[in-house]
């Protein structure tokens, strides 16, 4: 069971708590990705893990062993850094090769490790330059590939992609799959990038101020997330959140209303919820120059070119929605119609920012499995 | 490109009168060390010595245990600076890498003995090396400066620019502490340490004060004081003597700088962490 699991996990520096009780588990073999905004604590989760920073409180098991007093180099984790912490005064093939001298295992085996992960990473020809020597691209390959050989159970890499240009991401993106695929380690991995979380994960877990907002998959914490942070993490532009004071079945922005259909009406009713909060993905509302039946009407302050689509920034009563347009026909000051899609609105409280969830029409095999791996935070 | 030029000459003129004046002294010394004393007197400023003449060395090696003076000098310089060098790395590698209670203010406490003028601390140490029957030793001029945390200043100050997380990949690894301090931090402060053992050396091959007042015996003696001897009155000033002596005393420390150069300028050039 190469799974790791946080009981009741908490870290503080001094009286600065930076995880708050974190109780989740990480699947064997699974590609789990902790995102999150800078100073989440998704970091120091990490190395919590690889045993790099002490846990203040709580139990961390890793294959099923109580680990919080092992030391690093005992935990059977390879990790990779950010800045990929390549020794400058080794070359290419000491680096990837020096941990597996250290352990001490035979030439024949180290040798063969290395042939295989130098052709796997494309590093042949590159064996004896020094780091200095390398471009970013090859240092980060050198950095997988030194974690790699280690062969270990856990394979943590924390924001290993960050220092590469856009190409360079996709191509290293390919190469970590390639490694996951031939491995099969438990992969912990680190980034604040969602478009990275998106594509890689199995599961996405999203922190945010030391506490866990969301453990579930991609598609999940995009369709149906948990609560308002995640809602509003989660996509470009951000979703649209709007007061909804009367819970009545409509969303009243000033003078105008939008009516909730029979659907949404029964599963508040059921939840005898009181205030809530309407969420909406710029990419789920009908922009249109006629009114909608059952829609409002607003001003294009703003369009931001996307490349593939446009943003439009619209004035309803004062406040700001943007919506998502394949046309660019939009321009400023213009009167524009639009409508939400009502089978992709989130409702959440107001009090708690919690996803009231979605009534029992919307459910799909999605929202089934998610009963298993989703752990309520 | 015309001002270029004239910037270019101007630097190139300050750069030759600096170099002129540092080196000076050094071939006024060499020509002297190879003038008979009359004609030194006579072309105070020739550098090339009119008639040359071995006269000088020879009278320093007649008067003086040259060998053992040299000797002397070698291992109270060798040993204070393989000694310091040592202890410095240690010490530098546990302040960087080892939490500890009270480190931040071991290490400032450390630091503040720096400032203490030698004059202050000349008297006890002098009367704690007579206590220890090692006046007139070479023991007794090594030993107070064993003492000395300028080494573990500039070895720290070079070890904290080593990003951290390669010693945590070193963690992940199983290193323990010899094999991160042998295989990843040493080779990484090499210049630093280069260069600290060199002025170590130097400064104490140089030394005058101290070892006056510990050494007695000619025998005993180290470089600079034969020095002292020709350029006293109590010895009648010899100076084409004394320059002589001169030569003698910076040959060594002139080898090292010359076999050790390039770790010399490479504290200044080696970044290349990322």
């Amino acid at each position: 069971m190469k799974e790791i699991k946080f009981e009741h996990v908490k870290k503080s520096y001094g009286d600065t708590e930076v995880v708050k009780d974190l109780n989740f588990t990480i699947k064997e073999g699974e590609r789990l990705i902790l995102l999150g905004p800078s100073g989440c604590g998704k970091s120091t989760t990490l190395r919590m893990i690889a045993g790099l920073e002490d846990i203040t409180e709580g139990s961390l098991y890793m294959n099923g062993k109580k680990m919080n007093d092992v030391p690093s180099g005992k935990r059977n984790v390879a990790m990779v850094f950010q800045n990929y912490a390549l020794y400058p005064h080794m070359t290419v093939k000491q680096n990837i090769i020096y941990g597996l001298r250290v352990r001490k295992l035979f030439k024949k085996d180290i040798q063969s490790r290395l042939d295989s992960v130098l052709d796997m990473l494309q590093l042949r020809g590159l064996e004896d330059r020094l780091p200095k020597d390398l471009s970013g691209g090859q240092r980060q390959r050198v950095a997988l590939a030194r974690a790699t050989v280690k062969r270990s159970d856990f394979f943590l890499l924390d924001e290993p992609l960050s220092n590469l240009d856009a190409q360079l991401r996709v191509s290293a993106r390919k190469e970590l799959l390639k490694i996951h695929e031939m491995f099969k380690q438990t992969m912990v991995y680190v980034t604040h990038d969602q478009i990275e979380a998106m594509t890689f994960a199995d599961r996405i877990a999203l922190m945010y101020d030391g506490e866990l907002q969301m453990l579930d998959t991609p598609t999940n914490v995009y369709h149906r997330p948990a609560n308002v942070f995640t809602a509003k993490f989660i996509g470009t532009p951000p979703t649209n959140i709007l007061e909804m004071d009367d819970h009545n079945g409509f969303v009243t922005i000033g003078e105008q209303s939008l009516e909730l259909n029979d659907m949404w009406r029964k599963h508040i009713a059921e939840r005898k919820t009181q205030n809530l909060l309407f969420g909406i993905r710029p990419e789920h509302i009908e922009l249109s120059t006629t009114p909608f039946s059952n829609g409002f009407q607003g001003k294009v302050k703003y369009i931001e070119n996307q490349g593939n689509s446009y943003s439009v920034y619209m004035d309803l009563e004062g406040k700001e929605v943007v919506a998502l347009s394949e046309n660019k026909h939009w321009h400023k000051g213009d009167i524009v119609y639009f409508r939400p899609m009502m089978e992709r609105i989130h409702l959440f409280e107001k009090e708690t920012g919690d996803s009231i969830g979605y009534p029992e029409e919307l459910l799909d095999e999605n929202d089934k499995n998610k009963e298993e791996s989703r752990v309520l935070v | 490109m015309k001002i270029n030029r004239t910037v270019e000459i101007t630097w190139h003129v300050i750069f030759m009168a600096t170099v002129i004046v540092l080196v000076f002294p050094i071939i006024y010394a060499v020509g002297m060390s190879f003038t008979p004393l009359e004609d030194a007197y006579n072309n105070v400023l020739n550098i090339i010595p009119l008639h040359p003449t071995l006269e000088n060395y020879i009278t320093f090696f007649d008067t003086l245990p040259v060998v053992k003076v040299t000797m002397n000098t070698f291992i109270i310089a060798s040993v204070a600076t393989v000694f310091k060098v040592l202890t410095s790395f240690l010490a530098a590698y546990a302040f960087v890498y080892f939490q500890f209670k009270g480190k931040e203010v071991l290490y400032f406490l450390l630091i503040s003995t720096i400032f203490i003028p030698f004059t202050v601390t000349m008297i006890p140490n002098y009367l704690i090396v007579s206590d220890l029957g090692l006046l007139d030793s070479v023991w007794g001029v090594i030993l107070p400066q064993l003492a000395d945390a300028i080494g573990i200043f500039l070895i720290t100050q070079s070890m904290r620019s080593i990003p951290i997380s390669l010693i945590e990949v070193a963690r992940l690894d199983n290193l323990g502490h010899g094999r991160i301090m042998k295989d990843i931090v040493l080779p990484l402060v090499r210049p630093a340490i280069t260069s600290v053992g060199i002025w170590f050396f130097i400064s104490s091959w140089n030394e005058f004060v101290w070892p006056v007042l510990i050494l007695k015996t000619t025998e005993n003696y180290t470089l600079p004081l034969a020095l002292q001897m020709y350029i006293s009155s109590e010895g009648g000033t010899n100076f084409t003597v004394a320059m002589a002596v001169s030569v003698i005393t910076m040959i060594i420390p002139l080898l090292l700088y010359l076999t050790f150069q390039k770790y010399i300028i490479g504290t200044f050039t080696s970044s290349g962490i990322k």
